[in-house]
């Protein structure tokens, strides 16, 4: 990928730009559905291409191919070079000076693309097949999959960066569907890592059951205000909002609800959230980011105060700032924009049975839907729905459907009682290591 | 034709070699610019590039499907082979292309490569200032612009040579207002299956101001109430919430699976009579619309649900082949990257016959849902959770204060069967439709219809 990189970048240098990077990427995945123990699907995909950022003066401008012909790389640099004379621009426009040490990072399991396809596919089997033989009221599996996915990132850049790394990583899901009484509910569960070895299937098909099988018969409850015991999959909803405007972007468009607020108390002292660009089960891991600056860890909010923000190149200048290794980029056919990597919420002592056994009154939440539309995270307003069981004397009790639960994020930040021992990575919405959490009062909304 | 036939041929025979009941080869050619602004400026600016193909094989129900960033024979060839690999045994004999002879009802009458691209960044600055001259109050604006041009070919084993190319523009909006520490939002939106003389019709300027203005609006609001309540929805958003709660349910995939509430149903009464259904990809200019679907089936119209009866579902090739019926060009993907998959174009409630203002006369209390910000919905009950950006409260048969942080949540069946008045001013609305990690264009639509007893989640209990 290197090698194309290079090339893209000579003729990126030869339309007179000042500045220029090349962001070089190739993908090969797999996938894989299964349904009532038949394959179902088998999908393979192989792409790559590059991506280029001219700079002149003051601005950039970008494009990208997936033709890799010569006349289409030097198209597609005039392109990018075009582009820098629309944009408008600023000094804090540029590439980053490249790192001289970079974290050596294991991304890559060779038992990945040495595992038959036989194996990964009685694998998805094993998942489907779990979750059916858990209950007889589990009706049917949809869309039990795995899939892999392997690439190589190369970026080169005019002053002088010229690097590659490669990665793989794959995972398994399922929806398992219980049916009773004409109700359906669905539940779902995943596993991830870089080789089908290290995935729990039976655990998984196992859990996408359990969770179905649990909210079934659920109906709305009475509108009430009470504590609520967020799921890791639900905490993990949670942090990611949260995690989306501690960027340094969002708080110089004055987008986000923690704009001047660094040394401040944000949340309960028991809560610290750190984005992780170099933890070794974090997908989302790499030595360098999408601008070739070296990734690593970042504290966001420590004991409850808010200690700083994620910054790109553009962004961290306009502070007067360093690079933190967040200039995200998706593929080839994206620009680097601030963005997490990997979100851990840290600590968390109570195990989640304590957490509910605390609770006189509350909300055990299991799913949460419309978190894009109902998490404002400008204003703070908080209203999403959610399924879950209520919990009355410590104890969980029956299944509520069809509900809103709601509040303010900062009130929620200050409210979180309690934070579980029991963290796991949920690869939705980003990579996010969530326990389970306690949160004082919120609204549900019902009958 | 982007392939050459002969190519096409060889392609789709290669991958049948190792069997497999059905072979196509899907190719695209796409270039794509976007520009967004913010602060005042344009930020972001890209064009790009996009070539490959996807071979399908299927058998029975299974499929095999391999895409490739390439034109090339060689890559195709290889591709075709990988993908026969897929699926042993089985297997038919290819049938002699021809060609579809389906023009295309989209007239580009200005295509975006004849807009400089300093013009286009001229339309998102007047919307800028337009958002910007609603009130003092705007505290920032964000405006994003695309255009996507793309030249599609479908072949398949069945004979089927059919292409089209496709032009899309797209503008939307977005506005932030402040006021002693409260901050709302506002967006609007535009977009068609045309040129670029669609900014005659409505300048980006419009978009700019009616963003501004929602946001100005909700500055005023109070925390919305909570409980069963009846709600009125404006014409056009709504057509999301019967998208996504009632629409999913009608693609074929999840019928053959019986994970749709309507699944068996045919002919019965699931919905109040005054809802008709309906999904047409071959609206002339409409967002949703192509001339053919990704499966090369000309685009039609069809009936969802007429007068509350269930009359048909949404198919593309292969369900409609495993379930015996005929596909009714709606298999759709995202690009040569994914497979087709049943899916919406343009989905809409017809009008009705009441007038906006009699609904809302006639409502003592209730709640006026006015722009939906997005929703989600579980696929296999229909229930549903939508965000509304914009509502008011009903007084005594009129719209009062504006009600900020409500969520509508029901069920898409009990929904459809609660719409108790219906309107004749009938409106489209255009989106982007996730389904199985692939985003399409979808426009949807409705006009002012009322709910009886529908669920608002707001912060006051």
């Amino acid at each position: 990928m290197l090698e194309i990189a290079r090339k893209a970048l000579d003729h990126a240098a030869a339309t007179g730009a000042d500045q220029a990077e090349a962001f070089a990427n190739n993908t090969r995945s797999t996938r894989i559905r299964v349904y009532r123990q038949e394959v179902e699907e088998l999908a393979s995909s192989t792409g790559s291409g590059v991506g280029i950022r001219v700079f002149r003066g003051d601005t950039a401008g970008f494009a990208y191919t997936s033709d890799l012909s010569d006349s289409a790389l030097a198209a597609t640099a005039r392109a990018a070079s075009d582009n820098a004379a629309i944009n408008a621009g600023d000094r804090f426009m540029g590439l980053p000076r490249p790192s001289e040490s970079f974290p050596e990072l294991d991304l890559y399991s060779e038992k990945l693309g040495a595992t038959p396809l036989a194996g990964k596919i009685e694998l998805v089997k094993k998942l489907e097949k779990t979750a059916l033989d858990r209950d007889s009221r589990i009706s049917q599996v949809d869309s039990a999959t795995y899939a892999e996915g392997e690439g190589e990132v190369g970026i080169a850049n005019s002053l002088g960066f010229s690097r590659q790394f490669k990665e793989n990583t794959c995972y398994a899901f399922l929806q398992a569907i219980a049916e009773a009484d004409g109700q359906m509910q669905t539940g779902m569960s995943f596993t991830t890592g870089r080789d089908p070895d290290q995935l729990e299937a039976a655990a998984c098909g196992r859990e996408a059951a359990d969770r179905a099988l649990a909210l079934l018969g659920g109906a709305q409850c009475e509108s009430m205000n009470c504590a609520v015991v967020m799921d890791p999959f639900v905490a993990s909803s949670l942090i990611g909002v949260i995690g989306s405007v501690l960027t340094g972007e969002s708080v110089q468009k004055k987008r986000s609800m923690f704009a001047g607020l660094v040394g401040q108390q944000v949340a309960n002292g028991i809560f610290t959230l750190t984005d992780d660009g170099i933890h070794p089960d974090g997908l989302a891991s790499a030595p360098f980011d999408g601008e070739g600056v070296p990734m690593g860890e970042t504290a966001l909010i420590k004991g409850g105060v808010l200690q700083g923000y994620l910054y790109d190149t553009y962004t961290a200048r306009k502070d007067g700032c360093e690079s933190t290794g967040n200039g995200v980029r998706g593929s080839y056919r994206s620009q680097p924009h601030v963005g997490a990597t990997n979100l851990r919420l840290l600590g968390g002592a109570t195990p989640p049975v304590e957490m509910i056994a605390s609770v006189d009154k509350g909300f055990y939440v299991m799913e949460v839907s419309g978190i894009h539309s109902g998490a404002n995270p400008v204003s703070g307003d908080f209203s999403v729905g959610a399924s879950g069981l209520l919990i009355r004397g410590g104890q969980l009790a029956e299944p509520v459907r069809e509900v809103v639960i709601a509040g303010n994020l900062m009130t929620i930040l200050k409210n979180i009682n309690m934070v579980g021992d029991d963290k796991r990575w949920v690869p939705f919405g980003g990579s996010i290591q969530a326990p389970s959490l306690l949160i004082g009062e919120m609204t549900v909304s019902g009958k | 034709m982007l392939l050459d036939q002969d190519l096409a041929q060889k392609v789709i025979g290669e991958a049948l070699k190792r069997g497999g009941d059905f072979a196509e080869i899907y190719a695209e050619r796409s270039r794509s610019n976007t520009l967004s602004l913010e602060d005042s400026r344009i930020e972001r600016s890209a064009t790009g590039l996009d070539a490959g193909a996807s071979i399908r094989v299927t058998r029975g129900r299974a499929i095999s499907f391999v895409s490739t960033d390439s034109l090339e024979e060689g890559s195709l060839l290889e591709a075709a082979r990988l993908a026969g690999d897929g699926l042993a045994g089985g297997g038919v004999v290819m049938s002699q292309l021809s060609l579809i002879e389906h023009p295309s009802p989209h007239i580009i009458e200005v295509a975006p490569v004849k807009v400089a691209a300093l013009d286009k960044a001229a339309m998102l600055l007047a919307a800028d200032e337009a958002a910007r001259g609603a009130g003092s109050e705007i505290v920032q604006v964000s405006v994003s612009f695309s255009d996507d041009v793309s030249e599609i070919m479908i072949a398949n084993s069945e004979g089927t040579l059919a292409g089209e190319e496709r032009t899309r523009v797209r503008l939307s909006a977005r506005a932030v207002g402040s006021r002693e520490g409260i901050i709302q939002t506002g967006s609007d939106s535009m977009g068609a299956h045309r040129g670029m003389e669609l900014f005659r019709d409505r300048k980006p300027e419009d978009v700019g101001l009616v963003a501004a203005q929602k946001a100005l609006t909700m500055l005023d609001s109070k925390p919305s109430p909570s409980g069963k309540m009846t709600v009125i929805m404006h014409r056009g958003f709504g057509g999301v919430l019967f998208h996504e709660a009632c629409g999913h349910g009608l693609e074929a995939d999840s019928i053959e699976k019986g994970a749709s509430v309507f699944a068996g149903r045919i002919g019965e009464q699931v919905a109040s009579s005054l809802v008709t259904l309906v999904d047409d990809g071959s609206i002339p200019g409409e967002w949703g619309s192509n001339a053919f679907d990704d499966e090369g089936v000309p685009t039609q119209r069809t009936l969802l649900i007429e007068e509350g009866r269930l009359a048909g579902f949404m198919y593309d090739g292969l369900r409609a082949r495993n379930l015996g019926a005929v596909s009714t060009g709606n298999g759709r993907r995202q690009s040569f990257r994914h497979p087709p998959i049943p899916r919406m174009t343009n989905t809409f409630i017809i009008a009705g016959t009441s007038k906006p203002e009699e609904i809302i006369a006639a409502t003592r209390h209730g709640f006026y849902a006015k722009t939906l910000s997005g929703g989600q919905v579980e696929p296999a009950s229909g229930d549903f959770v939508f965000g509304v950006s914009e509502g008011y409260l009903i007084e005594n048969g009129r719209v009062t204060s504006p009600l900020r942080g409500a969520t509508l949540i029901g069920n898409g069946l009990t929904a459809l069967n609660n719409i108790d008045m219906v309107a004749d001013d009938f409106e489209m609305h255009i989106g982007v439709c996730g389904k199985d990690g692939q985003g399409v264009p979808a426009g949807s639509g409705q006009p002012t219809l009322r709910m009886l007893d529908m669920t608002v989640g707001g912060t006051e209990v």
